[in-house]
């Protein structure tokens, strides 16, 4: 039993992880349209950074940070550069999702002769343990949790209670008629580049700091649960992703413990499977995967 | 030239072209984007190897563990390649095909693929895990010596005929009441809907069709190089592929061919030729290892992004299909932009 109390906790890290990573993806695609497959790319490139950082004597906290501005900026500039263009181009979005995925190999390729093929971890001591009902987590998953729930909140003032949030969501529902209420589209969808950026950036630092060691083909499995997070709850939808991430990271964890630690992405997998034969447009949408692509 | 090499390089060339024509059906023809293409043929080169092997209580093939092992002689393994691509296709696209938004089913292929070499790679008994499939024997090595010059024209002939059987079935297919209901779908799915094409139905068979190409492709790299492993299908391996569907031109088998012998060929041959170190004027530079194939990479990105920019209908582009009676093009385009 205490396994899986022990699994359980796991799952509340887990989730709180992949709810970071989830949220920003989705909000990509909600709010810009694009399906932007090289977000595991930059989380692993963000966690570099802030590895760089942490080598250098600085507290992972501290490089948390750096990875998020980096994160924010590598987004921006990608959206400036690459995405943008091809989309003012017309592209279809299959244009985009394969643009995306060359530029997510290039990005992973560029990375390796920099930072080579081999794992490396965060010097930073995991804390103290702490337990609480059974369960036992160091202080650092705690922040982590902690950290998840901030931002979560965050998310969720931003875009209920500010004008920008407000303006992100009229850009989502329908891009023309918000520019013809006045407002400026462009500008709301390099803001929202820059804040799924961090998030992607901060996601990518947190991932890393809660697997033991990382490398540059972890980006992919990055990659896949924010993903299946995000299609579980409904691509594009901000609130959808945080209960994907829930079901996700506890179910996984729950998986983990009673049958092998290696299959934790398959059994992503297979919830994503589930997700596409079931319910295509995710939990919360109404039409998400089921409309017509244009 | 050396016999081994012109053998190598054909072969290959072979494979990369009857892999192009099979996911220009899909994606050129079709616009299903096939992001898991590697996984079908992964899956025939597999079935291929096992059909072909002996037994793993074999003596000589005891250090692996696969299932199957049942030395079927020569012509049976690759059929059975070719029917494991497209039986596999059935589950992959009866789950992605029927209700998912068309950049929907591009990222599930993606997840596919990716997935699919995670289980292979972790699920040793299956077929002997990240070690992979060693000694896959050859197609009639009890008859001709494997090691000769005779086998290797032997070889190179098989695969020639392979791309001309492969080459009849598509341009069949494309030129077929069949391929220009694919090409409708592809251009605009409601209007062939409305017109009494079920877009399910057609994508599903061109899928399976495409996983049986994909799958004689992988049956005829593994009978040459003989092993078979979750790293040689990685899913950058597809985009590859798509890199040279895109480049050579989409929606014509031509240009499958061409994209064939322009990306994963002329890349290879390319880079062959480069020194191990560059002389920069007194200053030499000795690239670190894993340098160039990272940078192989970077280029296959860059030429998506770039054709994908400047010259999205490929290098040979897909010719405009004309019928009798039907109104000047140029005139069309002078009503629809007024």
């Amino acid at each position: 039993m205490s396994l899986f109390q022990a699994a359980f906790g796991f799952g509340l890290v887990s989730m709180s992880v992949i709810a970071l990573g989830a949220v920003g993806f989705t909000m990509q695609f909600g709010i810009t349209n694009m399906i932007n497959l090289a977000y595991g790319e930059v989380m692993i490139s963000s966690a570099y950074v802030a590895y760089y950082i942490n080598r250098a004597g600085v507290s992972i906290w501290i490089g948390m940070i750096a990875g998020a501005i980096f994160g924010a900026v590598f987004s921006f500039l990608l959206n400036r550069i690459v995405y943008s263009p091809f989309q003012r181009k017309g592209t279809s979005l299959l244009g985009m999702v394969i643009v995306s995925l060359a530029v997510s190999l290039m990005i992973a390729n560029l990375l390796l002769p920099l930072v080579t093929y081999n794992s490396v971890s965060y010097q930073e001591t995991s804390g103290s343990l702490i337990r609480m009902a059974g369960v036992i987590l160091t202080t650092n998953q705690i922040l982590i949790i902690l950290l998840a729930v901030v931002v979560m909140l965050a998310i969720h003032g931003l875009l209920r209670y500010t004008r920008l949030g407000k303006a992100m969501r009229a850009t989502a529902a329908n891009p023309i008629l918000a520019r013809n209420c006045g407002i400026a589209t462009q500008r709301v969808v390099d803001v929202v580049w820059l804040i799924t950026g961090a998030l992607c950036g901060l996601a990518g630092v947190v991932a890393a700091l809660n697997s033991d060691s990382f490398a540059v083909a972890n980006g992919a499995g990055f990659l896949i649960t924010a993903l299946a997070a995000a299609v579980l709850g409904g691509a594009g939808q901000p609130y959808g992703a945080m209960i994907g991430a829930v079901i996700i990271g506890l179910v996984t964890e729950l998986s983990a413990a009673a049958w092998s630690p290696e299959y934790k992405e398959v059994v992503a997998f297979g919830i994503l499977v589930l997700v596409m034969v079931l319910r295509p447009q995710g939990l919360l949408a109404k039409r998400g995967a089921l409309a017509a692509a244009g | 030239m050396n016999t081994y090499y012109a053998a190598n390089l054909l072969v290959y060339a072979a494979v990369d072209i009857i892999a192009c024509i099979a996911l220009n059906l899909q994606f050129g023809v079709s616009g299903i984007v096939n992001f898991s293409f590697i996984v079908f043929q992964a899956a025939g080169a597999y079935a291929a190897a096992v059909l072909s092997m002996p037994p793993d209580t074999a003596s000589g093939y005891d250090f692996q563990i696969y299932v199957g092992g049942f030395q079927l002689p020569f012509p049976l393994p690759w059929i059975g390649g070719a029917i494991a691509g497209g039986l596999l296709s059935i589950p992959v696209g009866f789950v992605v095909l029927r209700k998912l938004r068309s950049d929907y089913q591009a990222i599930a292929l993606l997840v596919t693929s990716i997935i699919a070499n995670t289980v292979i790679t972790n699920a040793r008994p299956f077929l002997n895990g990240a070690a992979g499939l060693a000694l896959v024997p050859q197609p009639l090595q009890d008859q001709i010596d494997p090691v000769s010059d005779s086998y290797q024209y032997f070889y190179i002939g098989l695969s020639a005929l392979s791309v001309v059987l492969v080459w009849f079935v598509a341009s069949r297919i494309v030129n077929s009441p069949f391929g220009r209901s694919l090409r409708a779908m592809r251009d605009n799915e409601v209007a062939a809907s409305a017109l009494g094409k079920n877009p399910v139905a057609l994508k599903m068979m061109i899928f399976i069709v495409g996983g049986v190409i994909a799958g004689l492709s992988g049956a005829i790299l593994v009978g040459f190089i003989q092993l078979w492993a979750p790293s040689v299908w990685l899913y950058p391996e597809t985009i590859i592929l798509f890199a040279a569907v895109i480049v050579g031109g989409r929606g014509n088998n031509l240009g499958a061919v061409l994209g064939a012998l322009l990306v994963p060929v002329g890349f290879e041959e390319v880079t062959r030729l480069l020194p191990n170190q560059f002389d920069l004027g007194g200053l030499v530079i000795t690239p670190q290892v894993g340098l160039i194939p990272a940078l192989q990479w970077v280029a296959i990105g860059l030429l998506i992004i770039g054709f994908l920019w400047f010259r999205p209908e490929g290098v040979r582009p897909e010719p405009r299909r004309v019928f009798e009676g039907s109104p000047d093009p140029s005139e069309v385009e002078l009503v629809s932009t007024a």
